[in-house]
């Protein structure tokens, strides 16, 4: 088969993928929708997810088109350089500029189509599953995973449709890094917006509505209640949702750029076309798409009622069905047998990372019990339990991480390819089934709002119930979802540093990480230091804004006492329109430290410190991630222990330091811990992108 | 506008009012600044009632709309030694608030008679709030209360909550206390083992344990008596709360 037609099969799945998006969201869209109460309330949501949307796109269309232009401008000009003599030779190739600036506006598009469809389907789902759990467990779980399925299918679709005509029409998979960054710069705001939205909402709505007024959860009365629901779909849906579309891309991206160097060594040695390598990425995603496509429909809640045990049996089939699809490519098409082992490697560590989170974080399981245990003694000793089980929890996923990046160096070496391609088909292996991996988290948030439009809109004690099987369902989901996420992301961005690698190789500058250099020694550190700092930012984000809607909702109290009476509606919008306003103001400092930070290291330091630098920001970016999001499920887990009625149970002294330590681990989990993914894949990519750009202007200091 | 009249238990109080219960009941919670937010618990007492210790008529010509035509919330008739002056025909339905102003209202009925559980868990209401195990079940434990021949004292009334010892009420020393909010359980674990193993049939826990108690730990329900008369409250059922008391339920296990 040809090149072309490779692509041409790629486009076609990625066509049929969103085709099948669009028929699941008519679906959805057709279920019953209830009575006017719930209706109602749902209408809310819905008008506080557009708002945010709105105002986030805006935001973002604005970036993205100043960064258009600069890419447009900067890759205009074509750097050249000879390591001999270190000259710089420049060239007008005003054609690669454009491409890749299209390239990148057209990532930053798909990304915010795929998180618009998500988040759309998403605020309509929510209360077709609340009216449907009137029904059964079943009716309400397939309205909520269809749509979910919604979000998992556009955005695989959308992806592969961008790489593949992008190189289909340039043929230069440098030009597909732009549509890369254009992703990734979509998901760094969207993640980190959403994230500072959805924490906002929910400390507010917890600390004054919960603790200081003693309202229950979803309760109507509690100003923040609504945004605290759109904040669930703007984290929980876009914001992750964009998170994996980027890693997705990233992951295909940078195995695309290995496989320029490997298909030439392959061509040399009477190898075939040596672009088959640069392609094979796109085609194992092709068919991780088919294996989504028939998984899915594996996802029933079966006659023993388990929600959970459906999610996981789909992502378990659908891992199967990849490997034997894989596997028959593989054979059928003569490809390299390294390249199959690698990919399989991928896929195995991914749901064992996933699963190794579950551990740390189900309730069912010792640390989880152990958090709560320790909540008896206070809030001290809460906290110190949930960060010691959280730091903990990080070495399974690292040694998954590093199992899978030999594993798969090794495996591709033995079979004649170069191993760091190995790495980078594994992060494309681990990617693969991302269609139902998001299909289930987005479900998540889906039913966490059913829940709440349910008991808002007194649907009954059963409909309630049900939606609360379906929601411990989805939260075991997200976390899942978290540590896969974050694994995958890592092996993306260790593949992205080979390319990074690749791409000052390809204009003859040699990468050298030694660290008995003091500029990569400073690099390294300086790298080091951007997660956490980009993580505090986030978090003091997440203070700022929280204690601006406290105060909202403290004075709403005040001066209209019938809220708490149940006689006037509270102002709902004033508060969406806080966590709004805040998410987005907050994201400017961060941005700058994912985009220029990378660039001001290069420009300053050379191409050597930069490999540095990424490689600080990786370890430590990883390791950061992991923790945060693992201790911040801990404490909440644990608390929930706490409340289903153990150590003491709702208002006890063991809940109200359970509460202390959900709160803190609540931007943990939702806000910098997930967001650190996506720095690190934008300033990966950002430094892939611009390192011709970088050598030729430091190539006279440097080297 | 009627007028209603209601004696609260925490404070000890009583009130002329023209609220209706579930209007009085989230005001008295959470619509006065003098009480930001919090528990409440009060009984409707028959508006006929009159006695020679409450200015109650007084009270009523007090109790007039506002200028603005508003209703008069509350006029203080008593702000102390209301129970031991109430007599328990006087008493209608109990209303018990969450913290957010939620009310949820008991019908009086005739206490049952006889209460199989070994071991009880009391919680003094009013006059006084003390914690107290007992091996006596509701009734009798109310007629040894009110039994001045044993002690120096004699209580004029007395309104008790009877709460839940789970697996503590067979096997206070290994039994589960795991869902009990209680504090210091480890003296109560002692308290319950010595009514069990000394000739002593009650044992003060707490001498003024906080009166705002969760009401899921409510056992069979409320018993306000006075003198030889005894009401009982009972707690609604499972099913009850799960249905007609389901947002009320909901804000209490908050």
């Amino acid at each position: 088969m040809s090149i072309s037609m490779w692509l041409f099969l790629a486009i076609g799945l990625g066509l049929v993928s969103l085709g099948y998006a669009l028929f699941l969201y008519a679906w959805v869209n057709r279920q019953a929708t209830g009575g006017e109460r719930e209706q109602a309330i749902a209408g809310y949501i819905q008008q506080g997810a557009r708002a945010y949307l709105a105002k986030l796109y805006k935001t973002l269309a604005v970036l993205v088109a100043v960064l258009g232009v600069a890419i447009a401008l900067i890759f205009s000009l074509d750097m050249i350089r000879t390591v001999a003599e270190r000259t710089l030779v420049a060239a007008a190739n005003p054609l690669e500029g454009v491409w890749t600036a299209l390239a990148f506006v057209l990532g930053a598009g798909c990304s915010g189509l795929a998180g618009y469809l998500g988040m759309s389907i998403a605020v309509r789902a929510n209360l077709r599953a609340a009216v449907a759990a009137k029904l059964g467990l079943n009716p309400a779980f397939r309205v909520a995973f269809y749509a979910g399925a919604v979000l998992g299918l556009a955005m695989v679709g959308t992806a592969v449709i961008g790489i593949s005509v992008i190189y289909l029409l340039t043929g230069d998979p440098e030009v597909v890094l732009g549509f890369s960054l254009g992703a990734s710069a979509m998901a760094l705001l969207a993640k980190a917006g959403g994230g500072i939205f959805t924490k906002t909402a929910d400390i507010a709505a917890d600390l004054v509505g919960k603790v200081e007024a003693g309202i229950p959860e979803d309760d109507p009365r509690n100003p923040a209640v609504i945004a605290d629901n759109v904040g669930d779909n703007v984290g929980d849906v876009a914001g992750m949702g964009a998170d994996i579309f980027d890693s997705y891309v990233a992951s295909a991206v940078a195995a695309m750029i290995l496989g320029v160097g490997v298909g030439k060594t392959a061509a040399a040695s009477g190898g075939g076309d040596p672009r088959f390598y640069v392609v094979f990425p796109l085609v194992l995603c092709a068919v991780g798409m088919l294996a989504s496509f028939i998984g899915i429909q594996f996802v029933r809640v079966g006659r023993n009622g388990k929600p959970g045990a459906a999610l996981n049996n789909g992502t378990v089939i659908t891992c199967v069905i990849f490997a034997v699809l894989a596997t028959l490519l593989n054979v059928l098409g003569g490809f390299n047998t390294g390249v199959l082992i690698a990919t399989l490697l991928g896929l195995v560590i991914a749901v064992l990372i996933g699963f190794c989170t579950d551990y740390f974080t189900n309730d069912e399981r010792r640390p989880v019990q152990q958090v709560a245990a320790m909540s008896k003694s206070g809030s001290a000793i809460t906290i110190i339990t949930g960060l010691s089980y959280g730091l903990i929890s990080i070495l399974p996923s690292i040694i998954g991480i590093v199992g899978a990046t030999l594993a798969a160096y090794y495996a591709a070496e033995a079979f004649g390819i170069s191993g760091i391609y190995g790495i980078g088909i594994a992060a494309v292996g681990m990617l693969s089934i991302t269609s139902v991996i998001v299909s289930a988290d987005a479900y998540g948030p889906i039913v966490d709002n059913a829940k709440g439009i349910a008991e808002m809109s007194d649907m009954g004690h059963e409909v309630v119930e049900r939606c609360d099987t379906l929601d411990s369902a989805g939260n075991t989901a997200k976390a899942i979802t978290k540590g896969f996420a974050i694994s995958a992301a890592a092996l993306t961005v260790l593949a992205l540093f080979a390319a990074y690698g690749e791409v000052l190789g390809a204009i003859g500058i040699p990468l050298n990480i030694d660290l008995q250099r003091p500029l990569v020694v400073a690099g390294v550190l300086l790298g080091a230091t951007c997660p956490p700092v980009f993580s505090a930012l986030l978090m003091l984000a997440v203070t700022k804004n929280a204690f601006l809607m406290i105060e909202e909702i403290r004075a709403q109290f005040r001066a209209r006492p019938g809220i708490l009476k149940g006689t006037e509606l509270p102002d709902y919008a004033r508060c969406v329109s806080i966590a709004s306003a805040g998410a987005l103001s907050s994201l400017i400092l961060p941005a700058v430290i994912a985009v220029i930070v990378p660039l001001a290291v290069g420009l300053l330091l050379g191409t050597d410190a930069l490999g540095g630098f990424l490689g600080g920001s990786i370890f430590t970016g990883v390791i950061f991630a992991l923790f945060m999001s693992n201790a911040g499920g801990l404490w909440d887990n644990g608390k929930k222990y706490v409340e289903a009625g153990h150590h003491g149970g709702p208002g006890s002294e063991a809940h109200k330091a359970a509460v202390v330590g959900d709160t803190v681990g609540d931007p943990f989990k939702d806000t910098a811990g997930p967001s650190i993914n996506t720095l690190i894949t934008v300033m990966s990519l950002v430094s892939s992108l611009f390192a011709p750009v970088i050598a030729a202007l430091t190539v006279s200091r440097f080297l | 506008m009627s007028i209603h009249l209601y004696a609260s238990l925490v404070p000890e109080a009583l009130i002329v009012s023209m609220l209706s219960p579930e209007e009085f009941g989230a005001y008295y919670a959470v619509g006065t600044m003098k009480k930001a937010h919090g528990q409440a618990m009060f009984v409707e007492v028959d508006p006929a009632f009159r006695s020679d210790r409450f200015r109650i008529d007084d009270a009523v010509r007090r109790c007039v709309p506002h200028a603005n035509g508003e209703p008069k919330r509350s006029v203080y008739v008593s702000i102390y030694r209301v129970a031991e002056h109430l007599p328990i025909a006087a008493l209608g339905p109990l209303y018990l608030t969450t913290h957010d102003g939620r009310v949820a209202e008991l019908q009086k009925r005739t206490p049952p008679a006889e209460d199989n559980a070994s071991l009880h868990l009391y919680q003094e209401i009013c006059p006084v709030n003390p914690l107290v195990a007992s091996t006596r079940g509701p009734v009798p434990f109310f007629r040894f209360m009110m039994d001045s021949s044993t002690t120096l004292f004699a209580l004029p009334a007395l309104y008790f909550a009877d709460l839940k010892l789970g697996e503590l009420a067979a096997d206070p020393e290994r039994g589960d206390g795991n869902e009990l909010p209680y504090s210091n359980m480890d003296h109560l674990r002692q308290c319950l083992v010595d009514i069990r193993t000394k000739p002593i049939s009650t044992k003060m826990v707490d001498r003024n344990h906080p009166v705002v108690f969760p009401y899921r730990t409510v056992r069979t329900g409320f018993y306000f008596g006075r003198g030889q008369d005894l009401a009982f409250y009972p707690m609604p059922s499972r099913e009850d709360l799960l249905g007609k008391y389901y947002n009320w339920w909901r804000s209490a296990q908050m």
